[in-house]
């Protein structure tokens, strides 16, 4: 009976402590680690960190502006797979556009507007990656984990509308008072200048600008289809041309969207933290560096070393020579061994954490969008003049100045050498081959070979995309450059949508590529 | 088992002795009153049973073995007691009697300690549990207690990792186990904190079934451990005095290097960083593979110990004319660093000294011990130090009334241990990987390691971008490890009557922690290439109590009805609270001032905190029907605050049976017993991680440090995993905190995971009893598990986490032991052989999908098994030739195919001791079979150049020819007279070229053989370099079997007989000579590893290709002493 007793006693306690520590249970059961709000502002600049490419991976490669002669730090081949896409990023922006109404009380607030930016952005990103991909049911969590795909042509249209509806509420903010954001290390707290308005009103105003340039660029990327009756793109292009107050776009290198490299936090990729192990293991690249030294481009003496190999003087632009993407690597590693190609500009990277900054969107590309509009009849105006801005443009970001220009060359032995090189702004476009040859096809080569040149090491795959689309500059290819000695023309999806989306991939594979997710298939906006 | 008689022939004696006694009746009753006791131990018998042959009364033992029964002259008493042979007693006279039992042999043991420390019949069991003889673990040591449990238990793969203070990787069954239970009571382990000396017996529950009564912690079953109590003797007390000196010398796996080339690429190196700053340039003289130009070969360099003089020009020409010009004067480039690992590495010591006092009364048992273990790296600058005091005692405070407590305290100390992780953290790396053998490590500039005028700032080394001198790093790179760690427990144990006893009892178990690192000013790490120096802290503290009440009722033959009943009900509460920081400075100011304070850039710093509280109740009740069947169930109800409120009650029932065939079944001569078993269990996970790591791991944001070992403390804590997802933070553009949203959703009914047992087997005596076997089948049934159900991540989640996917899990073992050979003449062979295995395969998806990608063309379908590998393959034609690409490169298929798998095919242990009179001399053999790995240090030798393998064979013959010809005008590869290449001549090209080839998009496979012709390969990649990084390297080169065998240890005792210690003090004195890891048997080419650190699956349960560098294993041996007085 005793034993009775002592039963009951245990049931007893145990219902006492059970229902005393019912508080202990669920304060436990959380974690008071990370917080499960956040200001929209913390989640900004995640986003921002997410539109650059980093120079020096494997879009450099791809765009042909550097190749690796050394195997153990990476082959110059193409991909076989697939790539990251921005969905996580894009799942970061409603996100951020929720912490924002939680505090706004609606969605008319800057974020909301930069969101709807950022939805064009990375959208377009990933579709010119790989074609179709879903957009209208996509981003809806678990009410739909498996979306259909859109059409690339969607994306893109909807893209444009994502564009207006942003510029549109820029425009009411900037004019009709707004309310306060931060987090944007872009403009508004960037370390150097930041754009002060002492609200935040002139970092908007940056912003509402790079809405419209965007908007020139993805038009630009849907030449082949200028024609086509759903997209407008002509007419679209020109009321950008030609309203720059309703549609503001860069008028300079201030205006650049850009991430600007610090010495103590965020280094540029290459610098004297790896200057031991990366400096004489890449190379320019021949498609790069091959052009600019037979335009007579001072450029190629900020990126490059001389390749004294080849015999001529350091300031010679015939000893800047790049290794064909598409070489075998030892071929490379013997042409870099002999100095017959040219490795990075030692004082231009090596000797500080910052080079210079890494471009999302440029003015540059912005003078070379119209000039290419211009010269292909999509406005009226003067393409020369668009694509002189441009290329001066890059001049001014690269700090050359029309007139004597220091260029800083490693000696034999490896001091730095000053040399003074005189670069002529007009001689420079007086040159045959530089010399706008007017609204034609030869034209447009140069707009675009200039435009390739400019996104030198930015604008991650940008170079590519306009090869792809446009053919200039020709790029190499060889036994280096993998997938058979060909160019892939895109990426294939991410490998888990075959089990985890797997009939709407099939679905859009079969109007796409015949049903096979092929990295040699065309998409849509280069048919 | 000398003269050990079967159960027919004893029940046949007492039938004789009690008719004999029949026919004497009638004399006179007494009241006899005696005492039970060990009679190798003195000990006293506690419960042991007591039959008159001539009353039939029976009584039971007490605590001090005293007993008090109705006899009379000419009786005989039976006395039985589990785990004793029974023995028959004649009664003359009412004198007290001492009546010794022998324990049955080692192997016969018939009680065994099961879950929450409870006592129960072995042949009552039916799930399979095994144990092992603590002092068997003592003489031939392992620095770590769990390390000695390697092969001795059927279904336990012990990963012995021999780096200082690695935990090994403990799996059962696949299983990754760190759950330990000291004397019925689960305590927080890092297994260092164990005294092995203090271990009477170690018990594995090999399964749920045997520890379903520890609720979730008992998923993967439980190592039990005993500690050892007091032994009653003649003098009241007793010392004993074990030590042990243990010597790790003899390479058993060390990296097979060449040495005929040194540091550089492509045959070309001159040294021209005299500013040590890696900016100032020479040829390949940073960050260098080992293709640097042959040794030996008459040439004169510029190299790091050169004669500098600025005002002289020193040109160097290399073959091909290319000149360097530099002030440093060239000097003859030789192998002057032959073995310099060989060298640099010392012997290893493991001292071990344990004293014990023990006390036994007749109402008091106590025993304290200390021990103190101190080893010292065969790295440089490397050591150990634990020292464990334990104290554990009981007091009999009536005869109903027990007290007991126990306490373990165990400090570990190091000023610095080594971290061996891949990267220029490690000496491997530094020494015999990435650098040749132009260097010397003896040379005295290298031993006196900072360069003169610059101490404390700039270390001297032949290279100075990546890799570190190794005396540099052992002497001034410094990593400590200070702990405390507790646990102890105090019991309370009331007996209300024969059946009933009621247990009170709490411990904790708590540690603090305190790792620091120390980098010097010119180290340069990985991430950290600043060579600024760094100085960083991670500290840790864990506090956790279990309480615990616990009644338990045993009946033997209740009513006479032939039913024994053994049952008890409980409940416990357990709560845990943890809390870690990690902080690193961001470069040092002042060099070697190790402070937080001392800091260049903001200091980086993360804290963690969580706490747990769980309450369970739970029953057991055994129904044995007389000797031939027992019925067992249990069942346990816990409730976690690891779980989400709403969903975290679980029950977990076990339900067991047995059956002693032997008992009703007419057998075989040969065999003498029989028992069946067959069981099933279900257990639910906890939402709990077993390991803990620093805080900004349990946070989940990048490492601040870029290089380097994780190291994991044992945590049994909350994981969040199903908790509300929290946003992450993180330092981000300009070191301000930003924020991502969490990419994942909870299913917010979401249930814990599952587990369900089922296990079958038999236990079998035969020969006599001389030999057992054991042998037992199970499946795990694990689903639905929580699992993350991957969402396309179009839908803004990467995965939903949520009930469901399941694995099944097979496995057998055979445990076989016992003493063939027991001969008057005083020689025994004692045997243990034990062998398991064990398959894993996917029976479900969660989402109910019939296949998950693993990002390869092919992904895991059900019925595949889940340790599968997949890596990078070569394109083969149909007959098996590699397809190479137009420079001569062979050409890799465009996706990754299946390797082999992880899991080993089974894993074997044989362990024989023979002993004749004082002598005893006992070895083991353990291995496994089957399972793939990819050998990182051979991969990476191979890849640097550093590798014998590329000074041999035709890689050596190309190598040579490559040397000897380079810079020749038409050189354009190594090619034999024939026009063939050296190097993948026996391969073939595609006639019309390689983009003839089609590829399957999915799964990468060549699909158009049919339309390929093939010409064999007639171009030679022009540097061997790239050839050899790309093709030997591949897993199709590197990949290996872990097949291996180890003759792990091997104890020579000599016992001086007890007649020469008579006269003595001394009771018994035992010296042995000791061996562990004497024999490696693995396939040559791979010997550069030791295999056995890789049993499976790593200690988080993942199957992985490729592990981790290791420092060379050595064979261990040495002497051991063991004396009590």
């Amino acid at each position: 009976m005793k034993s009775i007793h002592i039963l009951f006693s245990l049931m007893f306690a145990t219902l006492i402590i059970t229902t005393g520590c019912e508080k202990s249970f669920e304060d436990y059961s959380e974690n008071h680690n990370l917080p499960l709000q956040v200001p929209p502002s913390l989640i900004l600049p995640t986003i921002l960190n997410d539109m650059p490419v980093n120079p020096g991976g494997d879009e450099d490669k791809a765009s042909q502006f550097i190749v690796s002669n050394y195997t153990y730090y990476g082959l110059n081949q193409y991909w076989s797979g697939s790539t990251g896409l921005d969905y996580g990023t894009l799942h970061n922006v409603l996100s951020m556009e929720k912490e924002a109404r939680r505090l706004a009380g609606n969605d008319i607030n800057p974020y909301h507007a930069l969101g709807l930016f950022f939805r064009a952005f990375f959208f377009v990103d990933m579709s010119l990656k790989v074609g179709d991909l879903p957009m209208t049911e996509a981003l809806k969590g678990l009410d739909n984990p498996a979306p259909k795909y859109d059409s690339q042509k969607d994306i893109f249209k909807q893209s444009i509308m994502w564009l207006d509806s942003s510029n549109t509420l820029l425009s009411n903010f900037i004019n009709n008072g707004f309310l306060e954001f931060s987090g944007d290390f872009f403009y508004k707290e960037r370390i150097s200048n930041p754009v002060n308005g002492a609200s935040g009103r002139d970092a908007l105003i940056e912003w509402q600008k790079v809405v419209n340039s965007f908007k020139l660029r993805i038009l630009i990327e849907l030449s082949k289809h200028a024609d086509d009756p759903d997209l407008n793109i002509k007419q679209e292009f020109a009321k950008i041309v030609n309203n720059p107050a309703e549609y503001p776009v860069f008028t300079s290198n201030a205006d650049n969207l850009q991430y600007v490299y610090n010495k103590d936090f965020n280094y540029y990729p290459d610098g004297p933290q790896n200057y031991g192990n990366n400096a004489g293991r890449l190379n320019l690249a021949a498609t790069l560096l091959n052009n600019l030294s037979l335009l007579h481009d001072l450029r190629a003496m900020i990126f490059a070393e001389p390749a004294r190999g080849l015999g001529f003087a350091d300031t010679d632009f015939r000893s800047y020579q790049g290794g064909k993407s598409g070489d075998d690597i030892s071929e490379l590693a013997n042409q870099s061994a002999d100095k017959k190609i040219s490795l990075y500009n030692y004082h231009h990277y090596y000797t500080s954490y910052t080079a210079e900054p890494t471009l999302i969107l440029s003015y540059a590309e912005v003078c070379f969008c119209i000039a290419e509009g211009i010269n292909r009849g999509w406005a009226n105006g003067n393409a020369e003049t668009w694509y002189k801005n441009g290329t001066t443009a890059m001049f001014a970001f690269y700090g050359i100045v029309d007139g004597d220009n220091e260029v800083n060359l490693q000696a034999i032995d490896f001091a730095n050498v000053v040399s003074i090189v005189h670069f002529s702004f007009d001689d420079y476009f007086n040159q045959p081959l530089v010399k706008y040859k007017g609204d034609n096809a030869d034209g447009l080569n140069q707009i675009l070979l200039q435009k390739y040149l400019a996104y030198a090491r930015n604008s991650g795959l940008q170079g590519y995309y306009q090869w792809r689309r446009t053919g200039v500059p020709t790029f190499y290819t060889g036994p280096g450059s993998g997938n058979g000695g060909i160019i892939p023309l895109r990426y294939q999806y991410p490998s888990n949508e075959l089990s985890a989306n797997g009939s709407n991939l099939d679905e859009a594979l079969a109007r796409q590529f015949n049903g096979n997710d092929d990295i040699n298939g065309k998409m849509w906006i280069i048919k | 088992m000398k003269d050990f008689i079967s159960f027919e022939k004893r029940g046949f004696i007492v039938l004789m002795f009690s008719l004999f006694l029949f026919l004497s009746a009638g004399a006179q009753t007494i009241q006899l009153n005696g005492r039970i006791i060990d009679s190798t131990s003195n000990a006293p018998v506690y419960d042991a049973l007591i039959i008159s042959a001539i009353t039939s009364a029976s009584v039971t033992s007490d605590a001090s073995g005293n007993f008090s029964i109705q006899s009379s002259e000419g009786d005989a008493l039976t006395i039985t007691y589990l785990g004793y042979q029974d023995k028959l007693v004649p009664v003359h006279d009412n004198h007290f009697l001492e009546i010794g039992l022998a324990p049955m042999n080692k192997q016969l043991v018939e009680v065994v300690i099961t879950a929450l420390g409870i006592r129960k019949e072995a042949k009552r069991l039916g799930y399979s549990v095994q144990e092992v003889d603590g002092n068997e673990l003592v003489k031939a040591r392992e620095s770590n207690p769990i390390n000695s449990l390697v092969g001795k238990v059927a279904g336990l793969n012990v990963g012995i990792n021999q780096e200082l203070l690695a935990t090994p990787t403990v799996l059962l069954r696949g299983s990754p186990l760190n759950f330990y239970v000291v004397d019925g009571i689960p305590i927080n382990s890092d297994t260092w904190n164990i005294s092995p000396d203090d271990i009477e017996t170690y018990t594995i529950l090999k399964g749920p079934t045997a520890a379903a009564l520890y609720g979730s912690r008992g998923i993967n079953g439980a190592i039990l451990i005993e500690t050892k109590r007091g032994k009653m003797n003649k003098k009241g007390f007793s010392v004993e005095i074990n030590s042990s000196i243990q010597l790790n010398k003899g390479f058993i796996a060390i990296p097979k290097v060449q040495e005929q080339y040194g540091g550089g690429d492509y045959q070309k190196y001159a040294f021209g960083d005299y500013n040590s700053n890696a900016t100032g340039s020479g040829v390949n003289d940073k960050d260098y593979d080992v293709w640097g130009p042959r040794l030996d070969a008459g040439l004169l360099l510029p190299q790091y110990d050169g004669a500098y003089d600025v005002n002289k020009n020193y040109v160097t020409t290399f073959p091909n004319g290319q000149t360097y010009t530099g002030h440093i004067e060239p000097t003859p480039w030789v192998s002057r660093g032959k073995d310099n690992l060989k060298r640099f590495l010392q012997t290893g010591v493991l001292a071990t000294n344990n004293i014990s006092f023990s006390s036994v009364t007749d109402r008091s048992n106590i025993r304290m011990s200390v021990s103190d273990a101190n080893q010292t790296g065969i790295t440089p600058n490397t050591k150990i130090n634990t020292l464990n005091f334990n104290v554990i005692g009981s007091y009999d405070v009536s005869d109903r009334f027990k007290v007991e407590a126990n306490i373990n305290y165990n400090r570990q100390t190091t000023p610095n241990i080594p971290d061996v992780v891949y990267g220029p953290n490690s000496i491997i790396y530094n020494i015999d990987i990435w650098s040749g053998a132009d260097w010397n490590i003896d040379d005295p500039n290298i031993i006196n390691y900072w360069q003169p005028g610059k101490e404390g700032i700039q270390s001297n080394f032949a290279e100075y971008k990546r890799y570190h001198n190794p005396y540099f790093s052992s002497y001034e790179w410094l990593r400590s490890h200070y702990k405390n760690d507790l646990y102890g427990w105090a019991s309370f144990t009331y007996k209300l009557n024969k059946s009933m006893a009621i247990m009170v009892r709490s411990n904790i178990t708590t540690y603090d922690l305190l790792r620091t690192e120390k980098l010097p000013f010119s180290a340069h790490p990985y991430g950290d290439e600043h060579n600024h120096g760094n100085y960083r802290e991670d500290h840790r503290n864990l506090w956790e109590n279990n309480s615990e009440l616990l009644v338990r009722y045993n009946k033997e033959n209740v009513a006479n009805s032939g039913i024994s009943i053994g049952a008890f009900v409980g409940g416990s509460a357990r709560r845990m609270d943890f809390s870690s920081n990690y902080s690193s400075t961001n470069q040092l100011i002042i060099p070697n001032v190790y402070t937080l304070a001392n800091t260049l850039k903001p200091i980086r710093a993360y804290s963690f905190g969580s706490h747990l509280l769980m309450l369970s109740a739970y029953y057991s009740a055994d129904l044995t029907y007389k000797r031939y069947v027992t019925i067992s169930t249990t069942g346990r109800v816990d409730k976690t605050s690891a779980l989400p409120v709403g969903h975290n009650t679980g029950f977990y029932p076990s339900v067991t049976l047995s059956t002693v065939l032997s008992e009703y079944v007419n057998m075989p001569s040969a065999i003498s017993f029989l028992k069946l078993r067959a069981s099933y269990a279900n257990v639910k996970g906890g939402g709990t991680n077993s390991y803990v790591g620093t805080a900004f791991q349990s946070l989940g944001v990048g490492s601040p440090v870029g290089y380097g070992n994780s190291y994991y403390t044992p945590y049994d804590g909350p994981n969040f995993s199903i908790s509300t997802p929290p946003y992450a933070t993180f330092p981000g553009y300009n070191n301000q905190t930003e924020a991502s949203s969490p990419n994942y959703v909870i299913n917010s009914n979401v249930k814990p995971s599952s587990r369900s047992n089922y296990e079958f087997g038999f236990d079998t005596r035969f020969l006599g009893y001389r030999l057992g076997l054991s042998a037992t089948y199970f499946q795990y049934h694990d689903g639905p598990n929580i699992s993350n159900q991957f969402l396309s991540e179009t839908s803004g989640l990467q995965y939903f986490t949520t009930n469901g996917g399941e694995t099944k899990r097979t496995g057998a073992e055979l445990s076989l032991n016992g003493t063939p050979v027991s001969s008057s003449s005083g020689f025994t062979w004692d045997v243990l052989v034990n062998w398991g295995t064990y398959k894993e395969v996917f029976a479900a998806f969660a989402g109910g999908v019939d296949e998950v990608s693993n990002g390869t063309g092919y992904p895991y379908k059900i019925g595949d098994r889940v340790d599968k590998l997949f890596g990078k393959y070569e394109a083969l034609t149909p007959d098996g030739k590699v397809i190479h690409d137009e420079s001569g490169f062979p050409i890799y298929l465009p996706k990754a195919q299946y390797l082999g798998h992880a899991d080993p095919d089974w894993s074997w242990g044989i362990n024989n001791k023979f002993s004749y009179k004082s002598l005893s001399l006992s070895f083991q053999f353990d291995g496994q079979v089957g399972g793939k790995i990819q050998d990182r240090v051979l991969r990476k030798l191979t890849e640097g150049g550093r590798g014998a393998n590329t000074n041999e064979g035709i890689i050596g013959a190309a190598r040579l020819y490559e040397s000897q010809h380079w810079g020749e005008a038409d050189y354009t590869g190594a090619y034999d007279a024939t026009g063939t290449p050296l190097l993948g001549g026996d391969g073939v090209q595609v006639i019309g070229g390689s983009s003839n080839i089609q590829y399957d998009p999915t799964t990468g496979v060549i699909t158009n053989y049919a339309t390929l012709n093939f010409s064999q390969n007639k171009t030679a990649a022009q540097w061997i370099q790239d050839y050899v990084s790309s093709f030997y390297n591949d897993p199709q080169h590197t990949l290996v079997d872990k097949t291996y065998a180890k003759l792990r240890e091997v104890v020579l005792s000599y016992s001086v007989p007890e007649k020469m210690l008579k006269k003595t003090f001394i009771s018994k004195l035992d010296v042995s000579l000791v061996g562990r890891n004497l024999l490696y048997f693995f396939p040559k080419a791979f010997h550069d590893i030791d295999v056995d650190q890789y049993p499976g699956r790593d200690s988080f349960g993942t199957s992985r290709l490729e592990y981790d560098l290791q420092t060379p294993t050595t064979r261990s041996f040495g002497i051991n002493v063991n004396l009590i007085y």
